[in-house]
């Protein structure tokens, strides 16, 4: 970022559309070919007594790594940058996604300025999803 | 990939510090299209985070009936990996606890490629009993 950070300055936000077919094209970037609650509507109902499946709750950590990566630039982000989410709800098929966020904290480091912003998801229903920070460190 | 001499899942027998698989795979171009449609961003750069290299870890050692609920992850960005090189993948148990007497179990993995780039660390918290969150997210809706 070429200039400082203010405290409270908002992350762009970000509003990502979850499809069945955008769940299992997740899912098939694995290397084991496996049956999961997020690809199999059986064992989701059998483990989770869902009748749907669920995304992986790294589709939400990719979605905030995208908001986050905006914010910092790729050069920050992808280099020194940290996501850490806890899942509250469920993100399904059908579910519209948004990302926002804003800068709570900025310590300096050796290397910079370490740079926290608190982020949440939120479904089309005004739901929290996911809460939690990301970071990076700002040269 | 080989699945040989799987364990069967015990969360009572898991222990913490317990090495899990060690692999390697070579990122491909058609993994990294698939994971940026995937999520609708041109730009993503860590395919690896849908490779889910602990989940992975874990499953090259132990066949879990069990399952397990997601219920957070904490991932760390070092350098984006690279289409055609190697990633090579650690992975191990970081932590076991309970929790409002649920057991929950915290699996890491690091991945570095073939030239000693540090790309990723990855944990997820696994909630051990899917069926509790299960009833709590009122499945009939």
């Amino acid at each position: 970022m070429a200039s400082p950070i203010l405290d409270n300055a908002p992350i762009p936000t970000l509003t990502k559309s979850v499809t069945e077919e955008s769940i299992l094209q997740f899912e098939s970037c694995g290397i084991l070919d496996r049956q999961n609650i997020h690809n199999n509507h059986e064992l989701a109902a059998q483990r989770l007594g869902t009748s749907y499946t669920l995304a992986s709750g790294r589709m939400s950590i990719t979605f905030a790594s995208e908001a986050l990566r905006r914010f910092f630039g790729p050069e920050v982000f992808n280099h020194s940058g940290s996501v850490n989410l806890k899942f509250l709800r469920p993100v399904k098929d059908g579910d519209t996604i948004t990302v926002s966020g804003s800068v709570i904290q900025q310590d300096p480091v050796d290397s910079g300025t370490q740079v926290t912003v608190m982020v949440q998801c939120q479904n089309q229903n005004g739901d929290t999803t996911a809460v939690g920070q990301g970071s990076a460190i700002v040269p | 990939m080989a699945q040989e001499q799987l364990k069967p899942f015990k969360y009572d027998d898991v222990q913490i510090g317990e090495e899990l698989g060690s692999y390697e795979y070579v990122l491909t171009q058609e993994m990294l299209d698939s994971f940026r449609a995937s999520v609708q961003d041109p730009d993503a750069c860590f395919p690896t985070l849908a490779v889910k290299h602990d989940a992975t870890a874990l499953n090259m050692v132990y066949d879990d009936q069990v399952g397990g609920v997601n219920a957070g992850n904490e991932v760390e960005f070092f350098n984006p990996p690279i289409v055609g090189k190697k990633i090579f993948v650690k992975g191990r148990i970081h932590d076991k606890y309970l929790r409002r007497d649920k057991p929950y179990m915290v699996i890491e993995a690091t991945a570095v490629d073939e030239d000693g780039r540090m790309l990723e660390r990855l944990r997820t918290y696994q909630m051990k009993k899917p069926d509790e969150v299960g009833k709590k997210w009122h499945p009939q809706s």
